[in-house]
């Protein structure tokens, strides 16, 4: 289907025009990649931060101690701790994941893999960047307040996120950012669901999308229908901060009548869960098309694949109350809950089976964006498994809120995330800036991160397991978890292992950008659309709008005599005997 | 810029779509408290008076019946005849406004404050949002106003585009009206 | 760097092993994270002997030529659903079914006073610190007689210890590691959890809900006594509250009544 935004439009010449207040969804990509870029590091410096206090209470942080915390002899003191934490949280899922994984490459991939000349509505398109961006500044100056950011968790649980458990402006600041980011996300999602549904390029079925364009499209849907959830509850929150509302004050200090905290809970998880969801999903878009692309066989079973996200994408909003099992909601509610939550298992174990049904049998090149995939598939199966632990009640009520609950969701959401986002850029830097990255530090970069994410996130699950509980600034008070501290050094100093490997990345990245080899219109021998155009594309994409054939994964065609080994999309499938 | 219908159709879908979470999300809220009240109001605290929030509703229902009948207007090209019903529109939008105001400063004046509770909580909150809502889609009335200013080929699809905005607007409020005021 | 100094007697397996359970029912859900472990473990280990050993025998230089299917054969659609099942049936709703018979027969089977040793223990948590109330000779709560202790939780072994939990501000959690459970405490209501101690000893209580700035410190002391020990801790104390609990004082009262 198409006759719509599809036409060639003259191109911006003014600096202004081109790079700043740009309608073209390559560049608004690129933005959202440097803002998600210097967020991630932000936020991995703020990690790093935490590490260093738990590990080593009372030490100043090497280098920039001083700098960070001058009243405190260069230690972290108790309350930035909890600052510290609360936007680590905020920083990586908000101002990370969702601006590289959804907002670059949603914006790079979506229009180039379907054929399309831009998304629908390129100026709501840079409208939803300049809002995340105003979002950030928000975010970032509430850091400056004299009584300091938001302190109470990523999850800002009232009653603690009230005035009386944080006074001061950081924690509205906190829900104005939040809310701001919310309304770029909804821009955004509503450019994507239309793009999909009406600039596929003739020819292109649903079937025939990369399952990376599948990814970000069940993304786009979740986030268009559960961010407003989030979005009125920090409305609720904000009012009772500073209009003297009720909604979520209950107890002492609810002197003229009772909301319920708990309420907030609820409304915060009915948009949360279906959040991890629209954070992962891109991943495991872009991890199907890659494990075909690399083993130059098609996705196996690519519609079961599609069809397994879509379910995981519509029960993912139905389990939101295992978060929530201490709370001691009703029984009905939480054997329900527990029950509903173990039947993403099903979707999860078809997919998995997929990607090893797609390697199976291949003929598999080791490139860095492979290498990235296969370790999404180690991480986000290992991470998924302990949402099992997590998922049964009696399990969990020992397990929730420690170290456990800490190391299942970076395994499932950072370690996978990031993984999958790396292999992501990795693969479409060449397209994106015309230049190949350097393949050696790639890989020097896969296995810096690959080795300590694992002892990170490992040891988390380690030490959780032993009883630590989270949110905590000096472990050490507690005579119980002495044992344990030695455990707790190892994720320290793989966490700053890891973090100096990602200056390997930094440094390919930048040189690349520069200097990297020119990159030739299809480095990867990859039949998808956005590969049968030049290396970066020209303005306007597609000088023809190409006319669809086959899907997306023909690879390793038997009857193919071109002396390739795959198809283009816009090639007529070669049949005959298999 | 040629923009199918479809596009447009499918984007205020997905926008409605949007807004109505957010509303749903606050009714969902609102059953809770209720459920979990012994009585409501709360021990103590007077029903507000129907009478400005049933005006209210009458002023953005005739505000809606015009907006459907600028969207007509428009589909004819009589475009003096859009401009009136336009103007009516919003004045009646406005008038709406007022009547909200007006609500507001009876609670105040009856001894409900914005700090007095759950239910003020509820009445203040809930239309305080819904009001912002209506301000942003004045916005888009006025927005509308210039793309009428003179004949062009988008023009019908924006006015549809506002008008189910505009529209929206309306059903929350009747939904707000029965459920906080009447029931 | 003391990690790097590991000793054959305490290994990391060992040290990551959760506190010594002191509880009658804290086996359940030991066992039941031990024989999910094992379960996950189980298909992990499939998962990786495919992301291994498929990375081997198919690397390009192994294997030139892919086979080219598109895994929607009809055989390949019931493996695949086969899989999806297996991984339900033997792993989901095991874990589950087990999880759920816990809950109740025990976790959610409420111990009741008049024909079970039970003592109740009221919990106020305030930022930072545990308040405990007993009820005092007269059985009753919130009258003069009443133990309050701040962050000192004494109980005797063979006792079901019920608990009702209030917070006066924010939410916490209070969780006890080696019983193996936490409930939250939320201003405004009123949770409850039972367990029993039956090792003597000192052990830590915790607060397991981001609670502010000293959420880190807020810890509290479990005493398990014998009971013979308990009797007479319960009795210094209950002499010392009579004499300096005043009658009168508003303060002495928590506002809330013991509702089974």
């Amino acid at each position: 289907m198409s006759g719509g935004y599809n036409e060639i439009h003259p191109e911006p010449t003014t600096f202004w025009s081109k790079y700043i207040i740009s309608f073209d969804h390559k560049v608004i990509a690129k933005q959202f990649l440097w803002y998600g870029i210097a967020f991630l590091g932000i936020g991995g410096l703020m990690a790093l931060l935490i590490r260093w206090t738990l590990a080593y209470p009372g030490e100043a942080f090497p280098v920039i101690g001083h700098l960070l915390f001058p009243n405190s002899a260069g230690i972290v003191p108790p309350d930035s701790y909890a600052m510290l934490f609360t936007m680590h949280g905020t920083i990586m899922i908000f101002y990370a994941i969702t601006p590289i994984l959804i907002g670059a490459f949603g914006n790079y991939c979506i229009p180039l893999m379907i054929g399309a000349r831009d998304m629908a509505f390129p100026m709501l398109n840079m409208l939803s960047f300049w809002f995340a961006f105003l979002s950030g500044v928000v975010l970032l100056a509430s850091l400056f307040l004299p009584l300091g950011a938001a302190a109470g968790g990523w999850t800002s649980y009232p009653t603690l996120s009230t005035m009386i458990g944080s006074p001061g402006a950081g924690q509205t600041l906190w829900c104005v950012a939040i809310f701001l980011f919310g309304v770029s996300s909804t821009m955004g999602a509503v450019n994507y669901v239309t793009t999909v549904i009406t600039l596929r390029a003739p020819g292109m079925g649903y079937f025939d999308m990369p399952l990376t364009v599948w990814g970000l499209w069940l993304t786009a849907i979740l986030n268009a229908i559960f961010v407003p959830v989030l979005g009125a509850g920090v409305i609720l929150l904000t009012l009772d901060r500073v209009m003297g509302t009720t909604f979520f004050l209950a107890g002492a200090s609810a002197t003229s009548g009772s909301g319920d905290p708990v309420l907030f809970q609820h409304v915060f998880w009915i948009f949360g869960h279906p959040e991890v969801y629209i954070l992962i999903l891109p991943a495991w878009g872009i991890v199907s098309d890659l494990l075909s692309f690399f083993s130059r066989k098609p996705a196996f079973g690519a519609k079961a694949t599609a069809l397994s996200m879509t379910s995981v994408s519509v029960l993912s909003t139905i389990v939101y109350g295992h978060h929530m099992f201490t709370t001691q909601m009703s029984p009905l509610l939480t054997q329900s809950f527990m029950t509903l939550t173990m039947t993403i298992s099903i979707p999860s174990a078809i997919f998995f089976a997929n990607w090893l049904g797609t390697i199976w049998k291949g003929s598999i090149r080791f490139d860095s964006p492979m290498l990235f995939s296969l370790g999404v598939v180690f991480v986000f199966g290992l991470g998924g498994l302990t949402g099992l632990h997590l998922g049964t009640v009696t399990t969990d009520l020992y397990l929730h809120d420690t170290y456990f609950v800490v190391g299942h969701f970076h395994y499932t959401m950072a370690a996978s995330v990031l993984l999958g986002g790396y292999a992501g850029i990795y693969f479409w830097f060449p397209k994106m800036f015309g230049r190949m990255m350097n393949e050696t530090m790639a890989k020097i970069h896969f296995w810096g991160t690959m080795i300590p994410l694992n002892g990170i996130f490992f040891g988390m699950l380690m030490v959780g397991y032993g009883g630590m509980h989270r949110r905590i600034y000096n472990p050490f008070v507690y005579d119980s978890l002495k044992r344990l501290m030695p455990i707790n050094e190892m994720i320290t100093v793989s966490a700053i292992l890891m973090g100096a490997f990602q200056i390997i990345f930094v440094i390919n990245f930048l040189w690349s950008l520069y200097k990297g080899k020119k990159a030739p219109n299809n480095p990867w021998n990859v039949g998808t659309l956005e590969w049968t155009i030049p290396s970066p594309p020209v303005h306007h994409n597609y000088d023809v709008i190409p006319v669809v054939k086959c899907g997306p994964h023909e690879f390793g065609n038997p009857n193919l005599k071109t002396g390739r080994d795959f198809q283009y999309q816009t090639e007529e499938l070669v049949q005959g005997p298999v | 810029m040629k923009r199918n219908e479809l596009q447009n159709n499918l984007a205020m879908t997905v926008v409605l779509i949007s807004a109505a979470m957010l509303f749903v999300t606050l009714f969902m809220g609102y059953a809770v408290y209720r459920s979990s009240a012994d009585v409501w109001p709360p021990m103590g605290v007077a029903k507000v008076s129907l009478w400005l929030p049933f005006l209210s509703t009458i002023l953005i229902s005739v505000s809606s019946w015009y907006c459907y009948q600028v969207r007509l207007s428009v589909a004819k090209n009589d475009l003096p005849a859009a401009k009136n019903q336009l103007w009516l529109t919003t004045v009646l939008g406005i008038a709406f406004m007022l009547a909200q105001s007006g609500l507001w400063f009876s609670m105040k004046n009856s001894g409900v404050f914005v700090t007095s509770g759950i239910f003020a909580s509820v009445m203040y909150g809930f239309t305080w949002i819904h009001a912002v809502h209506v301000v942003l889609g004045l916005f888009a009335l006025g927005y509308l106003r210039w793309v009428l200013r003179k004949p062009a080929g988008d023009m019908l699809q924006k006015t549809i585009n506002v008008e189910k905005f505009w529209h929206f607007l309306g059903v929350v409020w009747v939904v707000m009206f029965f459920g906080l005021f009447v029931f | 760097m003391d990690f790097l100094n590991l000793s054959v007697s305490t290994s990391w397996w060992e040290l990551s092993k959760p506190p010594l359970d002191i509880s009658t029912n804290g086996h359940l859900i030991d066992s039941l994270f031990a024989y999910t472990t094992v379960l996950a473990v189980f298909y992990f280990i499939l998962v990786c002997i495919g992301l291994f050993g498929f990375s081997f025998l198919y690397s390009y230089k192994r294997n030139k030529t892919p086979l080219y299917t598109y895994g929607n054969k009809k055989k390949h659609l019931l493996i695949t659903a086969f899989i999806g099942a297996a991984v339900f049936l033997s792993v989901d709703l095991n874990i589950t079914r087990l999880s759920n018979n816990d809950l109740l027969d025990v976790f959610w089977k409420w111990p009741n006073p008049k024909t079970e040793k039970v003592l109740r223990v009221e919990v106020m948590a305030q930022q930072w610190m545990w308040s405990f109330r007993y009820a005092g000779p007269d059985d009753q709560f919130g009258t003069a007689d009443d133990i309050v202790t701040n962050n000192d939780l004494r109980v005797p072994t063979n006792t079901k210890i019920l608990f009702h939990l209030t917070s006066k501000d924010v939410i916490h959690s209070f969780f006890v590691p080696n019983v193996r459970l936490k409930v939250d405490t939320i201003p405004g209501r009123v949770t409850r959890v039972w367990w029993d101690a039956n090792i003597p000893g000192e052990y830590d209580i915790v607060c397991a809900e981001m609670c502010g700035t000293h959420h880190y410190m807020m810890k509290a002391r479990l005493t398990v006594y014998s009971e013979e020990d308990f009797k007479g801790w319960m009795a210094t104390s209950e002499k010392l509250a009579m004499n300096t609990n005043n009658p009168d004082d508003k303060n002495l009262a928590w506002g809330w009544k013991w509702e089974y």
